[in-house]
């Protein structure tokens, strides 16, 4: 498993059960999800009608950069009013279901990728400004453009986690996507550093395609002087900025790229895992074959000096 | 933000992980504790049988690597590369992929595989951070505390795991009990029944620690009711004995009676509400009907009577339990014939426990009336015989640690990140009991 999946797997399997004729019960799950998202499942009124709701940390700033419209356009007639607790509910009817396969399936897919959705709005939104920029941005000259145009929309800021952040900004000809990172151990940071030199080197080598990748420890300029972001320089707090070009924004790839980009953070925490994972094995490998060594270099049964009953010695002639 | 995101409460089992959040009723995910990697199955066996075998090498010969550590000579993505769970199943019957079971009489037997094994459970299937959650984790009875620490070093080097507490599955299996209307007091005190697929346990526990000394395992479990089951239809020639068909008709048919005779007897009078036929759907669209006849009360039968389908052990499952508790310190005996819990798939048939619980009297009154005849007319107070069965037998020790994972205190009792880099991993070698005297 290389790359991560976006929907909720549990979600996914439950509801494809229920779809699809499984024995109808009650549910009431409360599950996690990356990020400190909570979801709950549950079967409030009947068997039938199953609530899914998502409670996630940063709903106030997402609702801000236009969650509701793109939440009603996915899930549009689910949507019911928020269970208490938490911030988005969809439920679904077991007995008003899409008739064919198909569209049960989008419907499964749609719901389990909750999390994503709520997420995707700052995303589009940027997206969005992006294409508006650079149509203005066509009409004029790089000399003559005036301020706004030059400079970019506002920057968007996620707080999704307690310490971290990711911050959007669209330009006429890029759209920037920077997260804040931190971590808690040293080992880690380590491992971090390797893969983010990795992910910068990336573009230099063979992937001309992928968006460029840059890491600092300070804030970057486009976040100077935003409200909110350390302005501390003791290299805890590292800042990766991921530049969308054009070609990345098209409306083909935007979906993917809303994806991918998100679940960048709990992609690279997996794979610096995976990577402890991949050397502890290497160690108990190597210390195996060390151990083995030592066995092999076990002196051969030596020679005691023997007594008889009475204490006497034998000597051994030369 | 550990503080408000539910524990995670893992069981990894010889035969499934039950992996899932505390405070739910059930676990999130139920699969087989296997893993599929590239190349050939590795290890010997490997078929998941909980029965002991002949130990062919312990794991500190081998490392713990296994045969195999061809991983460390590669350089790519290679570690990424395996399913496990039901994924792994299914990988494996198709070609390039060998399955292995990491876990062989519920010990870990494979260090390497099962860090991948929780590194997918953790980020494909529960999708959590590690850092956010703590894990409660459970371990069988008489788990060499080498074990603990190598579990303890991957949780929390690799995972970096908030927290950690590691429990006695049949410890937790009391906890399960407590959902019983018949339990009134929370103790951990009791006399656990476990019988999974491979193998089944009688553990002792006195306020929450194991009477290792006293513990028995008897080698009938799941799978050999469901060969009895198999065998049944086979001598009867039905159109379809395949194993598939015998495990439905065990979990659909199969109860517990009182009296084998009586049973045969009205079997044969009430002929028509007793046998059953079972309908058998093949994946093609054809369909076949079995015939269920004596086997709904012969197969749970063996438990009780082990002659009927083995040669080799003869022990009925009442004398295991009595002689278990019978060989435990005098002065928790009391309790544990008070508290006999069940846990586990193959003490869910019906009646099962009030048939046990009937028959571990019998031997209990029988032996009190001996010694008040030898002692020439003392009078006993008499003694409590009482089985609990409950409804979340099933996933007993994974909804144990759900109970208690759900509990405000429980973080208290793990142990921290911190505290591991201070201490080492010896730290995991003691654990202040959870669900206790002294806590809710």
């Amino acid at each position: 498993m290389l790359l991560l999946d976006y929907q909720n797997v549990l979600i996914e399997s439950l509801l494809r059960d229920r779809f699809n004729g499984g024995a109808s019960a009650n549910i009431d799950q409360v599950v996690s999800d990356f990020d400190g998202v909570t979801f709950h499942i549950s079967t409030p009124e009947s068997k039938t009608k199953i609530l899914v709701s998502l409670r996630i940390k940063c709903y106030q700033e997402l609702v801000q950069y236009g969650a509701q419209s793109v939440l009603e356009r996915e899930y549009g007639p689910y949507i019911v009013s928020p269970e208490s607790g938490y911030d988005f509910s969809v439920q679904v009817d077991l007995e008003d279901l899409p008739a064919d396969q198909e569209g049960k399936d989008d419907l499964v897919r749609r719901i389990s990728l909750l999390k994503r959705n709520a997420m995707a709005a700052p995303f589009e939104q940027a997206f969005d400004e992006f294409h508006q920029l650079s149509e203005e941005a066509s009409k004029y000259t790089s000399e003559s453009a005036p301020q706004g145009i030059a400079e970019g929309g506002e920057t968007r800021a996620i707080h999704y986690r307690e310490e971290e952040a990711i911050y959007v900004k669209a330009s006429h000809d890029r759209v920037t996507v920077i997260f804040s990172t931190i971590f808690r151990e040293e080992t880690d940071r380590i491992f971090g550093k390797v893969f983010l030199q990795e992910f910068v080197d990336a573009r230099r080598r063979a992937i001309q395609n992928a968006p460029q990748v840059l890491f600092r420890n300070e804030p970057p300029l486009e976040l100077q002087g935003f409200p909110g972001v350390s302005t501390s320089t003791n290299g805890e707090v590292g800042y990766i900025t991921f530049v969308l070009f054009p070609r990345h924004l098209s409306k083909q790839r935007r979906d993917e790229v809303i994806s991918h980009i998100q679940t960048f953070r709990d992609y690279f925490h997996y794979h610096i895992k995976a990577s402890k994972a991949f050397i502890h094995s290497r160690m108990r490998k190597r210390t195996a074959d060390f151990l083995q060594v030592l066995r092999r270099a076990r002196p051969e049964a030596e020679e005691k000096e023997r007594k008889t009953a009475s204490g006497r010695t034998f000597k051994v002639q030369a | 933000m550990a503080s408000q995101t539910p524990a995670v409460v893992m069981d990894n089992g010889t035969g499934y992980s039950k992996l899932g959040f505390a405070g739910n009723d059930s676990p999130s995910f139920v699969f087989p504790t296997a893993i599929a990697t590239k190349g050939p199955t590795g290890g010997s066996g490997g078929s998941g049988s909980g029965r002991p075998a002949i130990a062919n090498k312990p794991s500190y010969l081998t490392g713990g690597a296994g045969p195999g550590g061809h991983l460390s000579g590669k350089r790519g993505t290679e570690d990424l590369d395996f399913f496990i769970g039901d994924e792994a199943l299914a990988a494996a019957a198709g070609s390039g992929y060998g399955i292995n079971y990491p876990i062989r009489h519920g010990q870990i037997d494979n260090w390497d595989l099962m860090e991948r094994f929780w590194s997918n459970s953790i980020f494909k299937y529960l999708r959590v951070e590690p850092e956010d959650h703590h894990f409660l984790l459970t371990e069988p009875p008489l788990n060499p505390p080498e074990n603990r620490e190598a579990t303890a070093e991957i949780m929390f080097e690799s995972f970096n795991v908030a927290g950690l507490y590691i429990a006695v599955q049949a410890v937790l299996a009391l906890a399960a009990s407590w959902t019983s209307s018949k339990v009134q007091d929370r103790s951990l005190t009791g006399t656990v029944i476990d019988s999974g697929a491979g193998v089944t346990h009688v553990i002792p526990v006195a306020e929450g620690y194991v009477i290792g000394s006293s513990i028995k395992s008897v080698p009938i479990a799941g799978r050999d009711i469901t060969q009895f089951v198999q065998s049944l239809l086979r001598e009867r020639g039905e159109p379809d004995s395949s194993l598939q068909t015998a495990e439905r008709i065990k979990e659909e048919y199969c109860y517990v009676c009182p009296d084998i005779v009586k049973e045969f007897a009205r079997f044969d009078r009430e002929s028509d509400d007793r046998f059953k036929k079972h309908t058998v759907n093949y994946a093609n669209g054809k369909t076949t009907t079995v015939d269920v006849g004596y086997e709904r009360f012969l197969a749970p039968e063996i438990f009780f009577n082990p002659e009927i389908y083995s040669s080799d052990f003869l022990t009925p499952l009442p004398t295991i339990v009595d002689n278990v508790i019978q060989t435990s310190p005098i002065d928790v005996r009391r309790g544990l014939y008070k508290n006999i819990v069940l846990s586990g798939g193959s003490t869910l048939y019906k009646d099962f426990g009030r048939r046990l619980q009937r028959d571990i009297r019998h031997l209990v009154d029988a032996r009190i009336k001996a010694s008040e005849a030898r002692s020439g007319g003392a009078k006993s107070g008499g003694l409590e015989v009482q089985v609990i069965s409950h409804k979340r037998q099933r996933h007993g020790p994974w909804f144990g640690g759900s109970l208690l994972g759900q509990t405000p205190e429980f973080k208290s009792y793990c142990h921290t990140k911190a505290e591991y880099d201070e201490i080492g991993p010896s730290i995991v070698r003691r654990f202040a009991l959870l669900g206790g005297p002294g806590s809710t």
